[in-house]
Parts: C-alpha cells; structure tokens; sequence
C-alpha cells in the first residue's frame, strides 16, 4: 500500500472558492492516450524513460479521478547496472522539507502534471513539479517516490510511491503506484489528474560524491535499452484505473532505433 | 578427523596433512604420520577411506571490478580469514527478479578451491546487498578433496564502483 500523505494548505483564494464547488462530473469510461520514449534510442544504450498520458473523461466531463497506474516496460531493459538512485530519500524528510530533505543523488527524474479541480463555473488548472526520488527499498524491490509540489490554487505536497517489479530479458518488468486522491479543498471532491509528463533517467540530472576530499559532480548512469529490439518497437502498456471504478489499458511503443 | 580451524592457527598442520593427501592414493589411510599405511599394506588390510577434515570457513574478501560484459562483473581481490589468497568472482546479475548467481575461484598457497552458487540481490541506495548459498565443488593441489556443499555467501555491491565485499561462512571438508 502506498504511503500518502499531505502536509497541504489550502490558500485564502481557495477556502473561498470552496463555497461554490461543483462535484465532478466523471460519468462513464475515460480514454487514456500513453506516450513513451527513449533518450537516447539507442540498442544498449544507457537511457532516460520518457513517459506521459493524457486522460479524458467521457463526453468532455472531467475525467474521474485516478487511483492508481501500473505501466507495463519492455522486456529485456537492464535495470541492475544503473547508478541512479544512489542515495534513499525517506518520505517523511521529503514531506517536512521538500527536496532539500533528500540528497541530489536519490533524484530519478522530474516531470509536471496538469489537473483539473472541480469547483467553480471554470475548473482550476495546475501544473505542479513533479519529482521522482529512490525510496526505501520494499521487500527488495526498487520503490520509486513521486513528489509533487502543487502550489496554485491547490496547494498540497504528496508523496506517493511507485514500486519496480523487475522483469527478465523476456519478461517486462512494471512499475505500479497507487495514486492518492488530492483533495480539492478541505472535505471537497479530488482533484482530477489530466495529463502526466515525467522522466525516469540521467538527463537533467546531476550526481555528487566525494573523491580524494572533493565533491566531484557526474551524471548517473541510466537503465538500458534491450540490446535486441523486437519487431514493432519496445512496448509498453498502461494499465489505469479511476475511483468511478472503471480501469483503462492504453499502449505504447519506442520505434526500434535506425540501423547506422 | 574434524576441527575448527581458525586464523592463524592453520597453515602448519594442514600444509602437513594436505601434502600427505597429495603424496597417498585417496583411499589410503592418512593419518597424522605416513608409517601407518606401508603397515597396513603390509599386513594385509583393506585400505580405509581416508579421513576428511572438516573446517569451518570464514572468509570475508574484497574485491575490484576487473572487467565487465553487459550484466557480469569481473572481479579480483584478496580473500582474508581461514583461508587467505587471491579471489576471482564471476558476477551475473539477473534482471529477472533480482538474482545473482556467481562463480568464485580462490588461489590459497598450495592449491586452489572453485564454486558456484546464487543469491538473491536487491538494490539499497548506494550499494547492492547479496544473500544466497555457494558451493565448493572441487580443487586442486592441497584441496584436491574440498567440497562445501552449502556455504553462505553474502555480500555488496558499491554500485558506483562496482567493488564488491563477500563473507564466505559455513564447513569446508578437505
């Protein structure tokens, strides 16, 4: 189970538009569209994971909200040999300081995400930072938190954890988080998520460690692509589900990269 | 014959008994002195089974990557404890679930020991941790008998380095 938890507060402006709330109108099936990448697309390469999807509710209502997301990866990519999260971030400390509380080197990648608060004649926007952090192992599997920081006009820091379930050169691994629902305001209907964009990999990321009594910066090394490239590209699989109860499959592929 | 062996107290005796095991047939009679097996082959007797000796190893060694091919590390270090000497270990991880399986070959003076064995793996911030069984399944010169069936093996992975430290623990018949 997830550990979630909200050290949010709700700003003036929202305390007030929380008279006028509407609930959200999340009928029917949603549609998901899942988006994936490789950077670089290379065979053995070490690589960022670029993932992101866009929900819609059915009949242009706003989509109900997401509960939870298992992403189903490609076989065969090697998640052993990489450097990334060479360092824990305990979720307490990430929620009492924000990401000063963990070291750079726990940092796994970074993303946004785009929601829809269901109140008022016109639904709030946010577009909230999203971090990915290496969390405290969980029976031995690689626990990936996300830490978003909602400023406007929900303002909320959740943390919630993904879990890497490895997969072998035939079987894909999945990374399975179970998504919390983000109050709009205080006793008020969630927030619903619209649209993810986040990475799991080196880009952007830079890594400290200390050698011969200096800090020397690098740049971790990613997971890497599968070596052997199947045809129709590196799959992927969504698998979503919404507190209205209803899941949602969606997939995606990484085109094989060009032969040189 | 069986006893505890333990740093610094080992080398002499076993040196003694493992040159008498390579200069007998293996089933001969190998006491602490050579006479007693011209005697019994001289009276007659049927050969007894040789006595194996059974020591409880305690190794801890450290290690450096040497090379590496896509998910094996090749690493080479120094072996401390019962037995001291050099240690080459053959490293696969496996994405599947975690596991590690490992080939280890340690060089004491006067012979050597070669084993196999798995673990299982799982990634702890800067380190991997390791914990499974490895088995001794053969050897040469003074441990041309070794066997050790069911050893523990743990150990890390700096997984920035790729340095590996292993504790080898459990019997050892020689």
């Amino acid at each position: 189970m997830p550990r979630v938890a909200f050290a949010g507060k709700l700003a003036l402006g929202v305390a007030l538009l929380a008279c006028t709330w509407l609930p959200a109108m999340a009928s029917g099936a949603q549609t998901v569209t899942l988006h994936t990448s490789f950077s670089p697309d290379r065979l053995g390469a070490s690589t960022t994971i670029g993932f992101g999807f866009a929900i819609a509710g059915a009949n242009g209502d706003v989509p109900s909200p997401l509960v939870s997301v298992s992403l189903g990866l490609p076989a065969g990519i090697d998640y052993l040999s990489t450097t990334l999260g060479l360092a824990i971030c305990q979720p307490a400390a990430l929620l009492e300081r924000g990401l000063a509380g963990c070291s750079p080197n726990s940092r796994l990648g970074s993303g946004s995400a785009y929601v829809e608060v269901p109140f008022g004649q016109s639904a709030g926007h946010e577009i909230p930072d999203i971090e990915a952090l290496m969390g405290p192992p969980n029976h031995g599997n690689i626990v990936v938190l996300f830490y978003a920081d909602g400023r406007e006009p929900v303002y909320a820091q959740i943390v919630f954890e993904g879990e890497l379930i490895a997969g072998s050169q035939t079987l894909g691994g999945s990374l399975n988080a179970a998504v919390p629902l983000i109050p709009s305001v205080a006793g008020g209907p969630p927030v619903s998520i619209v649209s993810v964009s986040t990475t799991i990999g080196p880009a952007g990321l830079t890594y400290y460690e200390h050698v011969h009594g200096h800090t020397v910066s690098f740049h971790p090394r990613g997971v890497s692509v599968p070596l052997r490239c199947p045809r129709g590209g590196f799959a992927f699989s969504g698998r979503f589900t919404f507190q209205d109860g209803t899941t949602t499959l969606a997939k995606s592929s990484v085109p094989c990269p060009r032969r040189r | 014959m069986s006893g505890r062996v333990f740093l610094g107290s080992v080398p002499t005796r076993r040196r003694r008994l493992a040159g008498l095991l390579v200069l007998c047939s293996t089933s001969a009679v190998v006491p602490m002195g050579g006479g007693p097996l011209a005697a019994a082959s001289a009276l007659g007797q049927p050969p007894l089974a040789r006595p194996s000796r059974t020591i409880t190893l305690s190794e801890t060694a450290h290690l450096h990557l040497t090379s590496e091919h896509s998910l094996t590390l090749n690493e080479e270090g120094q072996a401390s404890g019962t037995i001291r000497g050099t240690i080459y270990i053959h490293l696969h991880l496996s994405n599947n679930h975690g596991g590690v399986s490992a080939e280890v070959n340690i060089y004491p003076r006067g012979g050597s020991l070669t084993g196999s064995g798995s673990a299982t793996y799982r990634v702890e911030g800067a380190q991997a941790v390791f914990s499974g069984k490895l088995a001794i399944a053969r050897g040469t010169g003074s441990y041309l008998h070794a066997s050790a069936p069911g050893l523990r093996f743990t150990g890390t992975i700096q997984r920035r380095t790729d340095a590996v430290a292993v504790q080898l623990s459990g019997p050892l018949s020689t």
